[in-house]
């Protein structure tokens, strides 16, 4: 492999990609908690809720007579994997907005690519440093595994991030409806993701067809013995590794907050049962000191005492 | 019109013409006939805010000074801050959370929303113009993020009193139905935002509908009912209707009230006792015949069962939902059973479910299911060719997209009404009457206008389209809509558009359809007389 950079860049990048890995799981983590630690709230689930019987039609226990003495079957597994599909179709933009969707899913699916793509080149790297050869010629079923996934979803991610964010930037401009409220961050996004794709793009094209500079690198930091790539690669590396730092700053965490807006707010019907958990935490809520001016309300005294 | 309209000095932000409207079917279709929205006086429109589309729901004041002026918008910003507070709304706190931060605004929910597409689209109502607007004002007032950034993230705006009295009437353009959360891929609620913002009103500045507020959820844990009803009056009603009963039917019965340790407590929305007193007849004569051991309560406020606060204001919900929940415990019944009010079935049963804790935990749930067992397993005797004319139902809000209860009325009119037929859409795809979250009851100037011209087109296009085959007055036809709050719009918009003479379709509710088919009571229970 030749080493056409300076131990400079071979650092820095790195660092950054260390930096940027770290970064975006710490501030994902942050957010995550600060979401699930917001308190219990009142009902306000909506039908169809994907653990009921009658979900087909939207039907809830309630059509019951002494609906509390039934026995209450969740079923977690259904809903994770409703929500699970939905991501690799999008299928609610699919059925209300054809032309939205025809941006929205290449683009999404570009990023879902990509990031399988970097874990694919993490597990490459691991099993290189324990002495698997990842190729198509490899001796090792699993080499060639690894082998043509990492192709598989780089190059897919790349051609279909990019077509996805031109055709995603376009819909913005041109539909009123979704140029109206689009902000010049939202813009930005759509051309910095445009960039990140189209980088990736051009190293896998020009420089690096097997895309094993990814995995060199991926080798690189794990051993701590950085190695250096070619620029087109290096300046996709660069781009990515920004990426990622960026994203914690977008609404990009709807990625994982859609499980937590269904399971805790959508789908949430769990009753308050007398003597459970859940009675304790309301009750422990209703200890907080109301602060609200309004005249029919007591300010200063807690919610117990209204 | 831009976004940022909201906050300056125009005389009225949009027009509601007829051209714009959404179409309706025959014989409504030709838009010259359509019947305007009455035009604020000039006292009106000098007294109160009235420039957001020139209709008046709240009726807030003008304020006089300036110093009135930053008064009103400092409370604002600070409810504001209140909203997004553990201590003060730990209620809504995760939800609002979410839909403020993780929108993506792809304006999918647009074309859920009843009152944005009968509109024609105007931008104000837009479901998603709401949050934008509370966002914006977010980023710049509480989080205080900086200029540069506020540019970039498109969160650029400036206070005013006028665009905070508009966004507060703005919060009362929206019924509330949650189509538009039940569309959103992402779990967004932008109806969510609207009860929130009107939380701001009511809880921190002390403004909210009249009909809501003062003589609503106030006189209701004052009087005992937001009707005005006292228990002294209930007892004079009760009276009548047995003596109505009695002169309809033939059939003696005592309601049973305050029946200590009795199966069933029903609850009632109050207003039936005087608008739809057949309503509050029809149960008991059901309940009779089936040997049902139930009560009426006489405490304050144990007869009507509405809640008003489950739309505006988080801790007079609370204070109504535990003072029903105290009778109950008193009285010893087994259970609470909420009478045909969509709404206070989700406040009593779901929204309250976590604000009621230890002995007021008592179960609680909707009559339907009791009406489907009584039908469905010939607990009474009942001959459907009594309903043979054609019937429709109409999904409340509350009680089906917000509770599941979908199939029991059904099974009901299946099995009694041989001329059964459904609106597109239904079920919890259903569309809002146009009367939801108090819309109904608010009377407020020319704001009834509004709601039969545009939160409440979309359900009578639906209900026209569903009669169109037999639409002519020949044919009577029968909506039933198994929601007190729901009843009242239809009844408003079927008056505002002359439904009644024109057409032929009376509305009405599902227990009375269930009484008229039974064998037992020789004249018909429903008088095809408009009221």
């Amino acid at each position: 492999m030749p080493l056409n950079h300076v131990d400079f860049m071979e650092i820095f990048i790195a660092i950054l990609t260390y930096f940027a890995y770290i970064f975006i799981v710490v501030a994902y983590t942050v957010k995550i908690v600060k979401y699930l630690k917001l308190p219990i709230h009142l009902r306000w689930e909506l039908y169809p809720v994907i653990h009921e019987d009658a979900y087909h039609y939207g039907g809830s226990c309630f059509e019951n007579t002494n609906w509390w003495e039934k026995p209450r079957k969740i079923r977690n597994i259904k809903g994770f994997l409703w929500l699970l599909k939905d991501y690799f179709t999008l299928h609610d933009y699919l059925k209300q907005n054809l032309f939205y969707w025809l941006g929205l899913y290449p683009w999404h699916i570009g990023f879902i690519f990509i990031i399988t793509f970097h874990i694919l080149c993490f597990f490459g790297a691991l099993f290189m440093v324990s002495g698997i050869s990842i190729s198509h010629n490899s001796q090792d079923i699993l080499g060639i595994i690894i082998y043509y996934a990492i192709l598989f979803t780089g190059v897919l991610s790349f051609i279909s991030g990019a077509i996805g964010s031109i055709i995603i930037l376009i819909n913005r401009v041109i539909d009123k409806n979704l140029k109206t409220y689009a902000s010049p961050l939202q813009f930005l996004t759509y051309i910095f993701t445009l960039i990140v794709f189209l980088s990736g793009l051009y190293s896998w094209y020009y420089v690096d067809p097997k895309l094993e500079e990814y995995r060199e690198f991926w080798v690189g930091l794990l051993t701590f013995n950085f190695i250096g790539v070619e620029t087109a690669t290096m300046v996709h590396i660069i781009l990515f590794d920004l990426f990622l730092i960026y994203l914690p700053f977008t609404r990009s965490l709807h990625y994982i907050t859609r499980f937590f807006a269904f399971f805790l707010i959508r789908w949430d019907d769990k009753p308050n049962i007398r003597g459970g958990d859940m009675e304790k935490r309301i009750e422990g809520q209703f200890e907080n000191r109301i602060n609200w001016s309004g005249p029919h309300i007591i300010t200063g005294k807690s919610w117990r005492e209204q | 019109m831009d976004i940022l309209d909201l906050g300056k000095d125009i005389d009225v932000l949009i027009n509601i013409e007829p051209e714009d409207l959404i179409p309706l079917p025959y014989p409504y279709d030709d838009p010259a006939n359509e019947p305007l929205i009455k035009k604020l006086t000039d006292d009106q429109k000098k007294r109160y805010e009235a420039s957001l589309d020139g209709v008046i729901a709240i009726g807030i004041p003008k304020p006089t000074t300036k110093e009135e002026e930053e008064t009103f918008v400092r409370r604002f910003l600070s409810g504001l801050e209140k909203l997004l507070s553990l201590e003060n709304n730990w209620t809504f706190l995760q939800p609002l959370y979410h839909s403020l931060e993780y929108c993506v605004k792809c304006q999918l929910c647009n074309d859920a929303c009843p009152a944005y597409i009968a509109s024609g689209r105007k931008e104000i109502y837009r479901p998603t113009y709401r949050p934008e607007i509370l966002r914006r004002i977010i980023n710049k007032y509480i989080k205080k993020k900086h200029p540069s950034l506020l540019k970039l993230t498109g969160s650029d705006i400036e206070l005013n009193w006028q665009l905070v009295a508009r966004l507060g009437e703005l919060a009362y353009r929206c019924t509330l139905c949650r189509k538009c959360a039940q569309v959103c891929p992402l779990g967004v609620d932008n109806g969510l935002i609207s009860h929130e913002i009107r939380k701001i009103f009511s809880q921190e500045m002390g403004i909210a509908p009249k009909e809501l507020h003062e003589s609503g959820t106030m006189q209701q844990l004052k009087t005992g009912s937001s009707t005005g009803i006292t228990p002294k009056a209930l007892a004079n009603i009760i009276e009548f209707m047995e003596e109505e009963i009695e002169e309809k039917t033939g059939k003696k019965i005592k309601i049973p009230v305050d029946k200590e340790g009795a199966d069933i407590l029903l609850i009632h929305n109050a207003g039936e006792f005087i608008s739809w007193p057949e309503n509050t007849m029809a149960f008991a004569i059901i309940f009779d015949a089936a040997h049902i051991d139930w009560t009426l309560s006489s405490d304050l406020a144990g007869y009507d069962a509405v809640n008003y606060g489950v739309w505006y204001d988080d801790i007079q919900l609370a204070r109504i939902a535990r003072r029903h929940a105290e009778i109950a415990r008193a009285l010893k019944v087994k259970k609470i059973n909420v009478g045909e009010c969509g709404h206070a079935h989700k406040a009593m049963i779901v929204v309250a479910d976590r604000v009621l804790t230890g002995e007021l935990n008592i179960p609680r749930e909707s009559a339907l299911p009791i009406l489907a067992d009584i039908v469905l397993n010939d607990r009474i005797k009942l001959d459907p060719s009594r309903n043979n004319f054609p019937v429709t139902l109409h999904d409340p809000c509350n009680m089906v997209r917000l509770m599941g209860i979908v199939e029991p009325q059904r099974q009901i009119l299946r099995k009694i009404c041989p001329q059964f037929r459904e609106m597109e859409p239904h079920g919890v795809d259903n569309y809002c009457c146009g009367g939801g979250s108090g819309f109904a009851i608010m009377q407020s100037m020319n704001f009834p206008d509004w709601r039969s011209v545009v939160s409440g087109r979309i359900k009578l296009k639906q209900i026209l389209e569903v009669f169109q085959d037999v639409i002519s007055v020949d044919t009577k036809k029968y909506v039933c809509a198994p929601c007190s709050n729901c009843k009242g719009q239809i009844r408003d918009l079927f008056a505002f558009y002359n439904v009644f003479e024109r057409c032929n379709i009376l509305y009405g509710g599902l227990v009375e359809l269930i009484v008229n088919a039974m064998v037992d009571i020789k004249k018909p229970f429903i008088e095809w007389e408009w009221r």
